[in-house]
């Protein structure tokens, strides 16, 4: 077990460069997931992390050890991929024993970690069986498994659930997450999806064009994004985001007017932000007015695209049966919930001391 | 219905040419490994099992059978093996790589002929430029086709040079089917390059490996092409295989019957080993 700590990490292949300076330390025992958008250097990153892929500049640290010129085989990290990686003509039992033995550990030993992995796992009945006699979840199990055995100082998966079908993934997830917590070990995840990183980080690292955007807790990201790319990544349905200007103590943009909270720092061209969920209902006298256009609904909840002083916005309410596009209703922009965000930087403007 | 008849026209069509041009001319040749004939407009005359008789009394037959058998395995493993190497080499990216694969094909499309013209030049005892590197190089010169076993190193060194190519090119694509995530992992798992050549890429080389073998064992086995340009199976029957002394019986001996009873004899050894190769390689796997 062990902290891993990157220092400026940079990647460039030729002239593009995949990822800049990513400065991080990973706690051990945390959760950390990479979180953007396809082609971010998500993956890049970690497979730097893990040693298949040279860092251009930077160190990296796993423990107290510097370990950027290491081969893979001496960082002692575990790596799980997103096409699982198993070797299809050898068996499951030597899918999990291979690591170990080419690390010439004693076979009584390498016996005892399989077991104990395909029992955590529920794959007993499957150790002899070749990898394309499973099914994916099972085949991802075993890329699991094949980590798991090694005991590493620290884990690394890049999209392990990507290639599950929808209802799998999410209790892949949910063993993930277990797992995490029985072993301890840190885990750093590669993925593009916000849920997997809200419901499984400790902390995420958001990322965009091989920058890093934030880094937070998954509920300090969704209540305090850094900017405006975060904003728009985390949470959904998206954020509401309205171009405009602050005038006194308002924001205003087109007909719409909101108050924004005392002691906001900013002053002219900016973006309110409001996620759909934190827009309240009320009457059309106390609130502003918001005509439906459109009305999804979600079982629990009614999703709903319309208007207000001619911007665009989408509000989530608890379920409602008896809206019809065309009609209006009054909605409140609470204080306490709006982002603000500077337009010329897309940099949050603090509306609230934390 | 009309498609259905389409299949069955299709069908027939196509067995009609099987049957008239290999099934026929089989069977007429194995017919005529019974009879004795000095010709093919002479009358033939029956004799039952007496052609086979012969033909394995004649050391000369056990003789073309080793040879054979000598000639298909040394082609083969060498084919094989820098197959395998060249397929490696290949599959690595390098500046010019797909020239070079470009390149690396030509030998398989020359003609036979002009690929035993130009070794036949090239080792010529005069004017040959290996000749004369030999010489250079202040050793004794190399009877390429007097001695026998140069002979055989000859035929065989001229095959490997005529079909790696081809052999290069089916492991290559193989090779190209191989997840790269494979071998990652097996970098995370602590495989030193040697043990991922062991552990992923032959296993995953295994069936198409299986089909070459086979179909170059078939090819090598049954060579005539490049033994007769080369050696014409000398220098006294060295070089000489089942193929070349199966055509000598019946082309210059005029033991046309002899011939055919070698031929057949020929194929039906190829029958059984190819039985038992599929036997012991299954080419499914698992
Ligand atoms: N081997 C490579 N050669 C050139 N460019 C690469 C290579 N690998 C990745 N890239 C580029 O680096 C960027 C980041 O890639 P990657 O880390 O795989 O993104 P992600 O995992 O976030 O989707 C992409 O723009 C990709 O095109
Ligand atoms: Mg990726």
């Amino acid at each position: 077990m062990a902290e891993i700590r990157l220092e400026q990490v940079r990647k460039a292949y030729g002239g593009v460069v995949a990822v800049h300076g990513v400065d991080l330390t990973i706690r051990d025992g945390e959760f950390v997931v990479f979180l953007g958008p396809s082609g971010c250097g998500k993956s890049t990153t970690l497979r730097m992390i893990a040693g298949l892929e040279e860092v251009t500049s930077g160190t990296i640290r796993i423990g107290a050890r510097d370990v950027t010129e290491l081969e893979p085989k001496d960082r002692n990290i575990a790596m799980v991929f997103q096409n699982y990686a198993l070797y299809p003509h050898k068996t499951i039992y030597d899918n999990l024993a291979f690591g170990l033995r080419m690390r010439k550990m004693d076979p009584a030993e390498i016996d005892v970690r399989v077991k104990k992995a395909a029992r955590m796992l529920g794959l007993e009945d499957f150790l002899a069986r070749k990898p394309k006699q499973l099914s994916g979840g099972q085949m991802q199990r075993v890329a699991l498994g094949r980590a798991l055995v090694r005991e590493p100082d620290v884990f690394l998966l890049d999209e392990p659930l990507s290639n599950l079908d929808a209802k799998l993934r999410v209790r892949m997830r949910e063993e993930i997450a277990r797992l995490h917590q029985d072993v301890g070990t840190s885990m750093v995840y590669v993925t593009h999806d916000q849920v997997e990183a809200m419901t499984l980080a400790n902390r995420i690292v958001i990322m965009r064009d091989g920058h890093v955007q934030q880094i937070g807790a998954p509920l300090e990201v969704y209540d305090r994004p850094a900017n405006l790319f975060v904003a728009g990544f985390i949470g959904s349905p998206e954020m509401n985001l309205i171009e405009g200007r602050i005038e006194g103590a308002d924001f205003v943009a087109g007909n719409l007017r909101v108050a924004l909270p005392p002691g906001v720092q900013a002053s002219g061209e900016v973006v309110l932000g409001i996620r759909p969920e934190h827009l309240a209902l009320t009457t059309e006298a106390d609130g502003v007015a918001f005509t439906v256009r459109v009305i999804e609904q979600l079982g629990a909840q009614t999703l709903c695209v319309g208007e207000a002083g001619g911007e665009r916005m989408r509000i989530l309410v608890d379920r409602v049966d008896s809206w019809s596009p065309g009609q209006s209703v009054g909605v409140r922009f609470p204080a306490a919930k709006l982002h603000l965000f500077a337009k010329s930087s897309g940099q949050r403007v603090e509306t609230a001391k934390p | 219905m009309s498609s259905k008849a389409t299949i069955y026209g299709f069908l027939f069509v196509g067995l009609a040419v099987t049957l008239a041009l290999i099934v026929a001319p089989a069977v007429y040749a194995v017919s005529l490994s019974f009879y004795q004939m000095d010709s093919f407009v002479g009358a033939p005359k029956w004799v039952g099992f007496a052609n086979y008789v012969a033909v394995l009394q004649a050391p000369e037959f056990w003789r073309a059978l080793l040879n054979g058998a000598i000639y298909a395995l040394g082609s083969i493993v060498f084919q094989v093996i820098l197959g395998i190497g060249f397929a490696l080499v290949l599959n690595e990216a390098f500046p010019g790589r797909n020239l070079v694969r470009g390149l690396s094909i030509l030998p398989y499309l020359l003609p036979t002929v002009v690929v035993i013209l130009t070794f036949k030049w090239m080792v010529d005892g005069g004017i040959g430029i290996v000749t004369k590197a030999v010489e250079a190089m202040g050793l004794p010169p190399i009877n390429w086709f007097e001695s026998p076993g140069a002979a055989m190193a000859s035929t065989i060194l001229v095959s490997v040079w005529m079909w790696t190519p081809f052999v290069t090119t089916c492991f290559l694509a193989a090779l190209q089917t191989v997840p790269q995530s494979l071998y990652e992992a097996a970098r995370v798992d602590g495989t030193t390059a040697v043990q991922r050549f062991f552990h992923i890429t032959l296993p995953m080389l295994k069936p198409i490996l299986t089909v070459v073998v086979l179909l170059r064992a078939i090819w090598m086995f049954n060579k005539f092409d490049v033994i007769w340009l080369l050696t014409r199976g000398g220098p006294v029957g060295a070089t000489e295989n089942l193929a070349i002394l199966s055509y000598r019986h019946a082309f210059n001996l005029f033991d046309i019957g002899g011939g055919a009873a070698i031929a057949t004899i020929s194929f039906a050894l190829l029958s059984v080993a190819v039985l038992i190769y599929f036997w012991v390689f299954p080419l499914e796997d698992d």
